[in-house]
């Protein structure tokens, strides 16, 4: 797998929170998803792989160099936060100097084409702009200088489902260069459910898992059943569950071989939500 | 670099009315009061205020945050309000000078020979470096706490370098040193090369606190 972000064993401690030993990686030409619930670490690990908090131990490392080691390395990053990191009263056009006074691969003529094709006017200042303009705004600036990863933090939050669909779509157009990747933090499952590739799940800031999202799609599943046939599972079988008023949900990796086994359960299928759920909600044997 | 001072630049414009109004202000008192070295170094020193508020443009807006992911070091950070710093202070200084010298044209005070344009250049040098000290002591303040407490610490960042300045010229005097005109011109000539010192000491102590700062 050739990677252009791996992070291995990052550790950040605070009062009350610890990220702890979090590793992954994302492969070239894949978008990774990495989800979790408010507060369980999404942020701090962007925030630690891209140095703007210190690391307490671990490495990160971009195309095997660490960010700190090269400026060039900016050049290759685009990132974009929930918010506009700008000040109110700029302009999109201000944004393009100064974006072009910073970035040796800034392209000008891209930057503008991104504006009309979001029809963001140049000359408005951003304090008008709804939130999903200052998005698309963040997009275009990130897109400009060519970046080959794209690192978004809850960057589609906030947006209205049509707003979020024309965005997803530009990020899964950026990917269709098989040299560019995205790493994409979201609460929003159904968006990653849309364009991503790998799944890497942060709970009480440990990764539960980084699976790809097809064998989370196809193989996961929820067995539905009562007291008497929960009692009848194979708890080696069981990921998470939860207990209902009067049903029981069991999270299995193979559904398959659970409807072949517990005829009479009805297994269904599980979708990113309802994975995050059962185990940010559900109980574990082990 | 040259991002980080266009874009406390476009910043600061949009308050170039207000400040354009707070000089017309002090023009009239100072001018009209036959006060035109109080003007230069008004200005100048109200120009170097000015960093602070384009720190507090920068944490309305997260700045930091996006500034970290450009191709600059945090070190090209710091050293940028340095530089948007003597920006302001030569912008003041300038300033004051122009005001300064019409309105004396204007109200006969000065003759135009070469001693008042010269007493006018050396004045408007020492207003630069001295809004340059008092400046750059603020950096560090507003790195370490804020722009909040750091707006509050700006008198002590004014009165510090002051207090020093008052504090060796009394111990000269104390050794016996006497201040003549050859001695103060010598000074001020000097004087751009003691700021220069002084920004760089400013600089290390501020790149200290922000390096170990997270975003």
């Amino acid at each position: 797998m050739d990677a252009i972000l791996q992070v291995e064993n990052l550790t950040k401690q605070y009062a009350g929170f610890q990220l702890d030993h979090v590793s992954f990686s994302v492969p070239k030409g894949t978008i990774m998803g990495l989800i979790g619930e408010n507060g369980a670490g999404k942020s701090t690990t962007i925030n630690a792989i891209l140095d703007l908090i210190h690391k307490d131990g671990g490495t990160v490392a971009f195309w095997g160099q660490e960010l700190s080691s090269s400026k060039q390395l900016k050049e290759d990053i685009g990132v974009v936060f929930d918010d506009i990191n700008f000040y109110a009263a700029l302009t999109p056009a201000q944004i393009g100097k100064i974006s072009a006074a910073a970035y040796q691969q800034w392209d000008e003529v891209m930057y503008q084409d991104f504006l009309k094709r979001f029809q963001l006017p140049a000359g408005k200042e951003i304090k008008t702009f709804s939130k999903g303009m200052k998005m698309k705004l963040c997009i275009a600036a990130a897109l400009s200088h060519k970046p080959k990863l794209l690192i978004l933090d809850e960057a589609t939050s906030g947006l209205d489902p049509v707003m979020r669909d024309d965005i997803l779509d530009i990020f899964l157009e950026f990917v269709q260069d098989e040299n560019h990747s995205i790493l994409m933090s979201s609460h929003i499952t159904t968006d990653l459910e849309k364009v991503a590739d790998y799944i890497t799940f942060i709970h009480q800031g440990k990764v539960l898992f980084c699976k790809t999202k097809d064998e989370l799609r196809y193989q996961y599943g929820i067995i539905r059943c009562g007291a008497a046939l929960f009692g009848q599972i194979d708890r080696t079988e069981i990921l998470t569950y939860r207990k209902d008023d009067y049903q029981w949900n069991v999270l299995v990796a193979d559904k398959e071989k659970a409807a072949r086994k517990y005829k009479n359960a009805v297994v269904d299928d599980a979708t990113i939500d309802d994975i995050m759920l059962l185990y940010v909600k559900g109980e574990q044997l082990n | 670099m040259k991002s980080l001072i266009l874009k406390d630049l476009y910043n600061i414009g949009h308050n170039i009315k207000s400040m354009l109004f707070m000089f017309a202000v002090f023009a009239c008192i100072f001018i009209f009061s036959s006060n035109i070295e109080g003007y230069i170094f008004s200005c100048a020193i109200l120009c170097s205020m000015m960093v602070v508020t384009t720190f507090a443009f920068d944490d309305n807006s997260k700045w930091v945050r996006h500034a970290l992911i450009m191709p600059v070091s945090k070190k090209d950070l710091v050293a940028g309000k340095f530089f948007i710093l003597a920006i302001f202070c030569g912008a003041g200084s300038l300033l004051g000078l122009t005001v300064a010298s019409v309105s004396g044209l204007i109200m006969k005070k000065f003759t135009f020979g070469p001693a008042d344009i010269s007493s006018l250049l050396i004045l408007t040098l020492a207003a630069f470096v001295a809004a340059l000290i008092f400046g750059s002591l603020s950096i560090p303040l507003v790195f370490k706490f804020g722009t909040e407490k750091g707006r509050m610490l700006l008198l002590i960042s004014f009165m510090i370098p002051a207090a020093i300045c008052f504090g060796i010229y009394q111990l000269l005097v104390f050794l016996g040193v006497v201040f003549t005109d050859r001695l103060v011109f010598m000074l001020l000539c000097f004087s751009p090369f003691i700021a220069l010192a002084w920004c760089y000491v400013m600089y290390r102590i501020s790149y200290g606190i922000f390096a170990k700062q997270e975003y």
